[in-house]
């Protein structure tokens, strides 16, 4: 296992040095000049001038990346332009309400999806089949945004079950906050359930025709028990595989999600700087994400190998 | 010589799939046509490129044209779908806002289609160090989710239809490059290119000739699948105001303009939603039955 760690590691570090090249580079793709279009052309030249020199915009590219690099290395992600704050503060700040909406969907995701796939695939070709198919081709062509809006149609607007906007701590007022989280976490959960439930259901069909799934109903066993004990397990490295391939899809989702409910997450705070042309924020932020999107990949990377002995061994 | 070698003498030759393509290509639109849902997917889909096309004809109203008077109407037999908080009437903005999302999805993927595509031949192809660092560019593009790489690409490179195709098309591109490379590498293995090798036939021509042809089914599935993801793309980036920009037709944006009024208009909401959901489910049946057609080993 410490052998197929330390390959991973190995693989990721050029990968993330080209990671920061990119973010770094985010900022030189600006048609035209980075500081005109971060600042309104009303804007006195010497403060413009003087946040040139402060982002090290003055300076020859190499020297700016090396510098920006050298402020990585030492945790600092810059400040924000509009209040001077900084970033890595800031995403401090609001780091908790994303990871709460992302834990509540991933359990509503596969508390929905198991049990779903699970009798899809035992009732094969039922109606229960086709519902549990229906929900999975509904579940990946909705958008989320869309499924946000039709649920705060319902629950919100039209029977005024939950709150439509707005966040309350659950650590701090559990339920208050398990309502104000209820309806993003169901928006973004359904349409990972519907991924999860697609990929367990062809895993398990496939592992249901196995031989050694025949000589476990031979030996008499309960068809709960060959599930459990033979087939789920086997079935596991796809499921796992689209989790991992999903979390792309989750961070996005939780932008969008985060923006509908205005929810104070590390979602909202890209597109609040997108739109305000905070390019330190939106640089710093995106280079978080992304690190921790490849962190939560060299995780999944290394759950194959406790999930299936083969992988750790090769 | 290389030019010495006929092109046609080669393929005909060597190619183990001897068998005339175009009888191929017939038995694989039989098997996508005769797949279950597709031929509800290729009507969607059909029907939504004739609107696209046909917009300026069938739109009942100028998308534009606002009229204050008949704001937030329900729908009625004068504006089938309603209108919007100035009066424009929905089901015309639909219409014209299929087009802008077909046009995204396509050309965006098209364009990772071809960067991809390239750069995977390239990779696969030469190997050694160009394939490191091709991949490894692919990788760290691979490494940001996808919406959050081009919400800051279009944060860059302003809003519109031009950043979004941009930055969609770079989001896309490593997916088509993996699968090139991997289709390149295995084919490159195969006899009919060590023969084509030893007959003296250069590099470019190999691979034009013998292994492109042969790694085209794997892109065409993937690009027929990513179409729909595309366009469901730009509508995210349209909706968070990123993408196409207001008054402009577009599914994502009007969904964002109408959510304020989704009590006193849910029309507002509903009607390019449906638009959106539907084609979006069209075309992954039309790319389920492509994917079926040309490799059912790839079947879920």
């Amino acid at each position: 296992m410490a052998r197929l760690i330390l390959h991973r590691l190995g693989a990721v570090i050029p990968v993330l040095l080209l990671v920061t090249v990119g973010v770094f580079t985010l900022l030189h793709l600006t048609p035209g000049d980075p500081i005109d279009a971060m600042m309104a052309e009303s804007v006195d030249a010497t403060v413009k001038e003087t946040l040139r020199r402060d982002l090290g915009l003055d300076q020859p590219i190499g020297v700016q990346y090396a510098r920006w690099m050298g402020r990585l290395l030492r945790g600092d992600l810059g400040r924000s332009i509009r209040n001077g704050e900084p970033v890595l503060e800031n995403v401090g700040r609001r780091i908790r309400p994303s990871l709460q909406l992302a834990a509540f969907a991933m359990a509503i995701s596969l508390l929905v999806a198991f049990p779903v796939g699970i009798v899809a695939a035992v009732r094969r070709n039922t109606s229960a089949d086709r519902v549990a198919t229906t929900f999975a081709l509904f579940g990946i062509c909705m958008p989320n945004f869309l499924l946000a809006l039709l649920l705060i149609f319902v629950f919100g607007v039209t029977l005024r079950w939950l709150p439509i906007s707005g966040y309350t701590d659950p650590l701090e007022e559990p339920l208050l906050g398990l309502r104000s989280l209820a309806l993003p976490a169901i928006t973004l959960g359904l349409a990972l359930a519907a991924v999860i439930t697609r990929t367990l259901r062809s895993s398990l069909l496939e592992a249901l025709a196995e031989d050694y799934v025949r000589t476990a109903r031979a030996k008499g066993l309960s068809e709960w028990m060959v599930i459990r004990a033979h087939v789920l397990k086997n079935a596991l490295i796809p499921v796992v595989t689209v989790m991992g391939l999903q979390l792309g899809t989750l961070i996005g989702g939780a932008v969008i999600t985060e923006y509908v409910f205005a929810l104070p997450g590390v979602g909202r705070l890209v597109v609040d700087a997108v739109f305000a042309r905070d390019y330190p924020t939106v640089q710093g932020v995106v280079l978080l994400i992304a690190i921790g999107f490849i962190v939560s990949n060299l995780m999944v990377d290394l759950l194959y190998g406790w999930i299936d002995p083969r992988i750790r061994h090769h | 010589m290389a030019g010495s070698i006929p092109a046609s003498v080669t393929t005909d030759a060597i190619t183990p799939a001897a068998a005339p393509v175009r009888d191929r290509r017939w038995e694989v639109l039989r098997r996508a046509v005769r797949a279950r849902l597709a031929p509800f997917g290729a009507a969607v889909v059909m029907a939504a490129v004739l609107v696209a096309l046909a917009a300026p004809v069938v739109a009942p109203y100028d998308p534009l044209k606002q009229d204050l008077a008949h704001a937030l109407a329900a729908p009625s037999r004068g504006h089938l779908l309603g209108t919007d908080n100035v009066g424009r009437d929905v089901l015309s903005r639909v219409i014209w806002g299929t087009r802008i999302s077909l046009v995204a999805g396509v050309v965006s993927v098209a364009i990772a289609l071809l960067t991809g595509s390239l750069l995977g031949v390239v990779a696969g192809f030469c190997g050694g160090r160009v394939d490191g660092v091709v991949m490894r560019l692919m990788d760290a593009v691979l490494s940001f989710p996808p919406l959050v790489l081009a919400l800051a690409l279009g944060a860059v490179l302003g809003a519109g239809l031009t950043g979004v195709l941009i930055a969609l098309g770079v989001v896309y591109t490593p997916t088509f490059a993996r699968l090139m490379r991997g289709q390149v590498l295995t084919i490159k293995a195969r006899e009919y290119v060590d023969a084509a090798r030893a007959l003296g036939a250069p590099g470019w021509r190999v691979a034009w000739h013998h292994v492109l042809p042969n790694a085209t089914a794997p892109i065409v599935v993937q690009a027929s699948l990513s179409v729909a993801f595309a366009i469901l793309a730009e509508a995210s980036l349209s909706f968070l105001g990123l993408g196409i920009q207001p008054p402009a037709a577009s599914w994502g944006s009007m969904i964002n303009a109408g959510r304020g009024y989704l009590q006193s208009a849910p029309w507002i909401v509903f009607g390019p939603g449906v638009a959106l959901f539907v084609t979006v489910v069209g075309l992954n049946f039309v790319g389920d039955a492509i994917r079926d057609a040309l490799d059912p080993r790839l079947r879920g």
